[in-house]
């Protein structure tokens, strides 16, 4: 399948279905890899052919029907579509960092399906990203799960419309820091992060009950009701607490961790994902209990004072303890690499091929919601998947051509090297970017003039 | 010329002294400067009445501001200044659909003590529907640059934040007169956050905004109660209700700023969830979404600019493959930028223009490049005439030249868009202003300097960075030849402003640049700041220390006493 | 698979000695020195191709003898069969040992104020008690070249072995002065300075370095004739590298600033090492006919332009490497610098070769660092820093079993494996409340 504009491509009636109000979808046989479903263990010399964006069937002596092309991937490796539980490409804003808590703030609003880091990260074989807020806010705004379709402008295209909604909570140094010691409100301390989050759920309570008084008195005939203020931040924090959003959280000291399970024990609330938790190993059986697990570096430390502490094994740990474990990038470049990130789990923790992959696909999309329809190679499920040249898990490995919904986005002999998708018509000499700053957890605080050096170099 | 034309005044004048036609009463002026008469017939010039139409030998009758009559055989009443068209081309008045010339921001409101950045007051947060461009404007000499381009009318725009209030419509006449055609006619919006509080970035101005219009409608429904229902809780009326009434009543459009297609597209999200009427304007990059804003049904403001073509013009011959590659697309890059409003007007998209950021003097050359990119002649001169008209709802009273409409004319020494014409005249609300045609005129206003640039003063600046935008004030003083001065900027340890003494002044011709330190958390940090000063304005760059470089804005602050 | 998790039971079986022995009575596994046979596996020279069947002897500090069978002679056997013996990594660039919490500015090292500081030592600065050095040396980094950074002039780096309380006793005998040459890139995104404006201050850094090297030779001519000089350590400093005694070492990324440093360098008769080269791949071929070896890296990195194919920097050390140029990886890491053997093997899926790739962790730092008849290889008389694993140590899956530095048997303990000991089963557990 040539990776080309849809449009051109649906004139040259190639085998994809595109209507303006849906998303792209495409069919392609891939025959004879070696494919590592991850759920359902490892198939040798198998084909899997994918129709309209859907994996239809898994299996020996495949034939593809009319129109639909073949891709031969003999001696080649195949497994599902990588999925980032932690990145900020795509976003042309990452933290509205003036206020400790932000829940009505969308990443979906401001979404830039142009941005180079998607190819980029196609070309590293994910297929899905977890766009987040960054960690400026205790509470943070609500994320956007991407399909990265690219060559597309328009952000609804690439995003994943069927998956859950997901919301940013960050806790300790990076929100302490923001509001409390850079601009004077809480939180400040560890203190004031519990308090917060508290504070901002008992006041959604309160919202709740407002709106339901004035909801059933305003039922009633002659009735002198007036509304409340409409608040989406606290109508945000109250669909939490219904269930209906799920809640990933920066977090990185055990005893942060340990808080929010409270917390969240104490508002009944299960849809509960940390993210980093570089401390997770240490409350790993409370992790594992009460909450959908742990999305994690595979080696990050030491950057800050509240990672010196941590262990390369922590996803090892967590996983041998139950808890759900993926393997994030929250950065640009590693987001390229993803799949040897999961490989170091086999040098830090002995996992075995099944487990260090399902960290980069299943889990991830068990904890972003969606993985009745992602996560595996299985009939039934979107056709997202990737062609190595070897075992994805060889430090060696060459990522070779990356598909979503069936369509190929990255080709890596028939791709052009210039991928950019707008050109400014001014620029005198292009722009050479040193030492970039590819962790954005922090990105749109900068103004905030406390620290020396490396805030652009953290998370 | 102007000889006869004096002379044959003067007889007029003597023949007709005894007839009063004016309303007012006649009154003595020593400066000489009060015209002699508000009747003007320009005869025999090559008029285009509309758009589309040829050009037609006809004489145009003004009386007391309005068009008395368009075309041969006219009686023209003998107390008609004379204005001889036989070598003139005239068309309607342009109309800028967006400006903001002569509009001087207006102060920021001071911070109260128990300010919280993030729950700030509407009124400090950029929130300010209530206000009009009617209170921030002025004839200046921008003003006047405009109208020397031919613009005749113009939508002025506040300045302000995310919600900088109302437009409204003035005619560029006799600054003696209010020349205020119309008020609140669109609400100004834009994806700006404010300084240092909420909502500081498109993310949060686009929440911020779903939150205010969500609870006008709430207000609304709860005053309207309140007044038909005895015993009702008295609703909030505040002055952001009072302001976005009209505006979720369907009255009046919001004016969204939306210069990229992304912006433009989540502009269209807004409208398309809240049922706004939508007016986009600081148009650049637009072609890939020019369907959408078809199907929306949107009015459209495209900013009177091209993209420069130096990078264009400084690609060499001797280069590798990939420099060429890049050259390759990049010219692609820069001939779609300018066929972006051929592209408009073959989408049946009336569009007008916006002079918002453009330079007066760089509107007709760039108008030109639009015509060489795929715009017709027939469309750019809709564009500055009937479609702003339409978009206003004053096509009664604007756009072409007809009898009953407002006498707005532009008089040209050649057809509109050919190389070498200039304009002689420009008749605004039925005042004549003359132009020089031969010698480029040397600008030559009163309180400006003509030697070196103004540098000391006060000065109003702005800098963004993507946290948000972020100003203060400048002070400079001139000491013999040294410079001094302090800056004023958002303090990072709490709320208010800080005070810091500026050093390392230089100025090299017109280019300024000193810097100052901040401290900050037991840090001191270096800013630096540099920009080119043109005029009363400074653009350039801030560099923080490591933490990069922002666009830097400075406004000199109009003083009372005289100047250098 | 299974295999996999079997060697890693197996090493943590090996841990399983040291970590009773931690526990009885305070006593601690300490880096020893001796004598050790290394039996029975699989050499990776470096230079003198792979030998199998072999043995290793290590005594006094040295490799003693390389042979297929060794006589044991009261050292301490280490059986080796099926596992793979290759020489200690050499990271070319690293700010190892000179920063331990990056945000934490107290703990940070590496820069100090000024333009012109080479005489900044970060031999002197480095932390031989950061945590950071158990973490990366036993991954099989053994030796790192640690930099400072900052101005033109930041100051001298110095090449450590990873073993040793005292940085002299780190100190593994090369020492370069270092220099950021002026360059005309972006900073990052946020880097909005006008194209005039970084030209403005490219130009300005430039003519700084021209007039700061043009007094450097001066005061060496001066010096030489022995005339009597104010003080002035800066100066004493950068004389060294005029006079040879120390070479230069060149921080330099994007391709026009690469070209300008050639030229700069041309008519300049010092040392030269190029490190950074991001860019190198477009001026290859200018690199390799200067003749200057180049220190390249991080190999996991993003592309410079966004206009690069995706995979520029993973295939930058390659294409260089294929103009005839003599490469040598670095991470340019802090904490991770252990990610090593990643960013080689990443250059060598991308062009390189896993061969060269070695080389360029190996035999070709220390040849650039003019130390090779001590480090780089498995040679009989070279110091005896080595690396035993159960496969190639690039690969994620292999595990090293055993490192040696300075012939030093080093415990493979750090607080990340220690974490995972206690860790992985907590007592108490999960105890509900």
């Amino acid at each position: 399948m040539k990776k080309i504009n849809y449009f051109l491509a649906a004139l040259l009636g190639l085998s994809f279905s595109f209507a303006s109000a849906q998303t792209p979808k495409g069919s392609v046989l891939i025959k004879n890899a070696t494919v590592l479903t991850v759920t359902k263990g490892t198939l040798q010399n198998t084909d899997v052919l994918v129709q309209d964006g859907i994996i239809k069937k898994v299996g020996t002596n495949l034939s593809a029907p009319s129109g639909v092309e073949t891709v031969d991937a003999t001696g080649k490796y195949l497994m599902p579509g990588i999925i980032d539980a932690h990145s900020h490409v795509g976003l042309d804003v990452v933290n509205e960092a003036t206020s400790p808590i932000t829940s009505e703030v969308q990443m979906k609003d401001v979404v830039n399906p142009t941005e180079i880091g998607i190819y980029r990260a196609l070309a590293g074989g994910v297929t899905i990203s977890h766009a987040m807020h960054g960690s400026a806010n205790v509470i943070g705004g609500q994320n956007a799960t991407l399909k990265h379709r690219w060559g597309t402008k328009n952000p609804n295209d690439i995003i994943m419309m069927d998956a859950p909604r997901t919301i940013k909570f960050a806790l300790g140094e990076n929100p302490t820091r923001v509001h409390g010691r850079g601009n004077g409100i809480q939180p400040r301390s560890r203190m004031g992060v519990e308090a917060v989050i508290r504070n901002g759920f008992n006041e959604a309570i309160q919202y709740q009950k407002a709106w339901a008084d004035y909801d059933s008195a305003s039922a009633q005939k002659g009735n002198k009701a007036t509304s409340p203020r409409y608040n989406e931040r606290l109508q945000t924090l109250a669909d939490i607490l219904d269930g209906k959003i799920i809640i990933h959280c920066h977090s990185y000291r055990a005893d942060e961790i340990y808080m929010l399970i409270n917390v969240a024990r104490d508002f009944n609330i299960t849809k509960l994902v940390f993210q980093h938790t570089n401390e997770g190993f240490k409350v790993a059986p409370e992790i594992a209990k009460y909450t959908m697990g742990a999305s994690v570096f595979a080696d990050w430390w030491a950057y800050k004072f509240e990672v010196y502490y941590s262990t390369a094994f922590n996803a090892a740990i967590l996983n041998a303890n139950g808890a759900i474990t993926s393997i994030n990038s929250d950065s640009a470049e590693l987001i390229r690499h993803l799949y040897h990130e999961a490989a170091k789990t086999q040098r830090y923790g002995g996992m075995t091929d099944d487990e260090s992959l399902a960290m980069i696909t299943i889990n991830p999309a068990r904890q972003l919601g969606i993985s009745e329809l992602v996560g595996s190679i299985e009939e039934g499920k979107q056709g997202d998947l990737v062609i190595f040249d070897s075992h994805p898990l060889s430090v060696y490995t060459v990522p070779q051509m990356t598909f979503v919904d069936g369509i190929k986005y990255f080709d890596i002999k028939e791709d052009k090297n210039d991928q950019r998708l707008t050109v400014s018509p001014t620029e005198m000499v292009e722009n050479v970017y040193l030492r970039q700053q590819t962790e954005r957890c922090m990105q749109d605080t900068e103004h905030l003039f406390d620290m020396a050096g490396n805030l652009f170099n953290q998370n | 010329m102007k000889r006869t034309l004096f002379r044959a005044t003067v007889i007029c004048m003597i023949l007709g002294s005894w007839m009063i036609s004016s309303s007012t009463f006649a009154q003595s002026d020593p400066t000489g400067k009060k015209r002699i008469t508000s009747s003007f017939a320009i005869t025999n010039a090559t008029v285009f009445t509309e758009p589309g139409k040829a050009g037609v030998k006809s004489t145009i009758l003004i009386q007391d501001g309005v068009i008395a009559g368009v075309g041969n055989n006219l009686s023209i009443p003998k107390e008609a200044k004379l204005i001889a068209g036989d070598s003139l081309f005239v068309y309607a008045g342009f109309i800028d659909g967006a400006s903001n010339t002569g509009i001087t921001k207006p102060k920021d409101p001071e911070r109260s003590e128990n300010f919280v950045s993030s729950d700030p007051p509407d009124e400090i947060a950029g929130i300010t529907p209530s206000r009009s461009a009617v209170d921030q404007f002025a004839m200046d000499s921008k003003v006047e640059e405009l109208r020397k381009g031919g613009f005749t009318v113009l939508q002025i725009v506040p300045e302000g934040g995310m919600i900088a209030g109302k437009a409204a419509i003035m005619v560029l006449g006799n600054e003696t007169s209010s020349n205020l055609i119309m008020e609140n006619t669109a609400l100004a919006v834009s994806f700006k956050g404010s300084r240092g509080m909420y909502p500081g970035t498109a993310a949060g101005v686009m929440a911020k905004f779903r939150d205010v219009y969500k609870n006008t409608e709430l207000t609304k429904i709860n005053s309207d109660k309140y007044a038909s229902v005895p015993g009702v809780k008295r609703p909030d009326i505040d002055d952001t209700f009072m302001g976005m009434k009209d505006v979720i009543a369907g009255s009046t459009p919001v004016m969204f700023s939306a210069s990229s297609e992304l912006e433009i597209r989540r502009a269209l999200k807004l409208q398309k969830e809240l049922g706004f009427n939508l007016i986009l304007t600081d148009l650049e990059n637009y072609e890939g979404v020019i369907p959408e804003m078809k199907a929306a049904g949107v009015k459209v403001l495209i900013k009177a600019e091209v993209p420069d073509d130096k990078a264009i013009k400084a690609q060499k011959e001797d280069v590798t493959e990939d420099v060429k590659a890049q050259y390759i697309r990049e010219k692609e890059s820069f001939d779609k930028a300018i066929a972006q409003a051929g592209k408009l007007e073959a989408a049946g998209i009336q569009f007008s223009f916006t002079t918002v950021g453009v330079k007066a003097g760089d509107i007709g050359k760039s108008l030109k490049t639009m015509i060489d990119g795929g715009l017709s002649e027939t469309g750019a001169l809709a564009a500055l005439t009937t479609n702003p008209a339409a978009m206003m709802g004053m096509s009664r009273e604007l756009g072409t030249i007809e009898k009953g409409k407002m006498a707005n004319l532009v008089l040209t020494t050649d057809t509109l868009f050919k190389e070498d014409t200039q304009i002689k005249h420009v008749i605004a609300d039925g005042y004549l202003f003359d132009y020089e045609t031969k010698a480029k005129k040397k600008a030559d206003e009163a309180g400006k300097a003509t030697t070196g640039t103004k540098v000391a003063g006060n000065w109003d600046y702005t800098t963004e960075s993507p946290a948000g935008s972020s100003g203060g004030v400048i002070t400079i003083k001139k000491d013999g030849n040294e410079y001094s001065g302090t800056i004023t900027y958002d303090d990072p340890a709490g709320s208010g402003k800080a005070t810091a003494p500026i050093k390392d002044i230089k100025l090299d011709g017109s280019s300024l640049s000193f810097a100052f330190d901040v401290n900050a958390q037991g840090m001191s940090i270096v800013v630096e700041i540099s920009g080119t000063i043109d005029g009363n304005s400074m653009d350039g760059t801030m560099s923080i220390g490591q933490f990069g470089s922002f666009p830097f804005e400075a406004t000199l602050i109009p003083s009372i006493t005289a100047k250098l | 698979m299974k295999r996999l998790t079997k060697t890693f039971f197996t090493f943590l079986i090996a841990l399983v000695p040291m970590m009773a022995m931690a526990q009885i009575d305070g006593e601690f596994i300490k880096p020893r020195t001796g004598k050790f046979l290394l039996k029975n596996a699989t050499v990776v020279t470096i230079t003198k191709g792979v030998l199998t069947n072999t043995s290793v002897l290590v005594a006094d500090g040295m490799i003693m003898e390389i042979g297929a069978s060794i006589a044991a002679n009261g050292a301490e056997e280490i059986d080796c069969t099926g596992l793979f013996i290759y020489p200690g990594m050499i990271d070319s660039g690293t700010q190892l040992g000179l920063a331990e919490v990056s945000s934490v500015a107290e703990t940070v090292d590496f820069s100090e104020i000024g333009n012109f500081t080479p005489n900044m030592q970060a031999l002197t600065a480095v932390n031989p008690n950061s945590e950071a050095i158990p973490v990366t040396r036993v991954s099989g980094v053994t030796t790192v070249l640690t930099v400072p950074s900052g101005g033109l002039f930041p100051g001298t780096a110095a090449l450590i072995n990873l073993n040793g309380y005292t940085p002299d006793q780190m100190y593994a005998g090369f020492k370069a002065v270092v220099m950021t040459f002026p360059n005309s890139g972006r900073r990052g995104r946020y880097d909005r300075r006008s194209d005039d404006d970084i030209k403005k201050a490219n130009e300005k850094s430039l003519k700084d370095a021209n007039e700061i090297w043009e007094n450097a030779i001066a005061y060496n001519s001066m010096k030489k004739t022995g005339a009597a000089l104010e003080f002035y350590p800066e100066m004493d400093q950068l004389a060294k590298v005029i006079s040879k005694e120390l070479p230069l070492l060149v921080q330099v990324d994007a391709a026009s600033d690469i070209q300008n440093a050639l030229k700069w360098l041309e008519e300049k008769d010092v040392n030269v090492i190029l490190s950074g080269v991001a860019e190198g791949w477009r001026v290859a071929d200018e690199i390799a006919k200067s003749g200057y070896p180049v220190i390249t890296g991080p190999v996991q990195e993003l592309p410079t332009r966004e206009s690069d194919r995706y995979d520029t920097p993973y295939t930058n050390a390659g294409k260089m490497a294929k103009a005839g140029v003599k490469v040598a990886i670095r991470t340019d890491e802090i904490e991770n610098v252990r990610n090593l053997p990643f960013h080689a093997a990443y250059a060598a899926a991308y062009g390189l070769g896993k061969e060269e790739a070695w080389k360029a962790v190996t035999i070709n730092p220390a040849e650039i660092f003019g130390v090779a008849d001590k480090y780089g290889s498995v040679e009989k008389g070279k110091v005896a820093n080595l690396i035993v694993a159960t496969g190639d140590p690039f690969e994620t899956r292999a595990q090293v079993m055993h490192v040696f530095i300075d012939g030093y048997r080093i415990p493979l303990s750090n607080r990340h494996i220690r974490f995972y000991q206690e860790f992985l089963e907590r007592s108490p557990g999960l105890e509900s409340k």
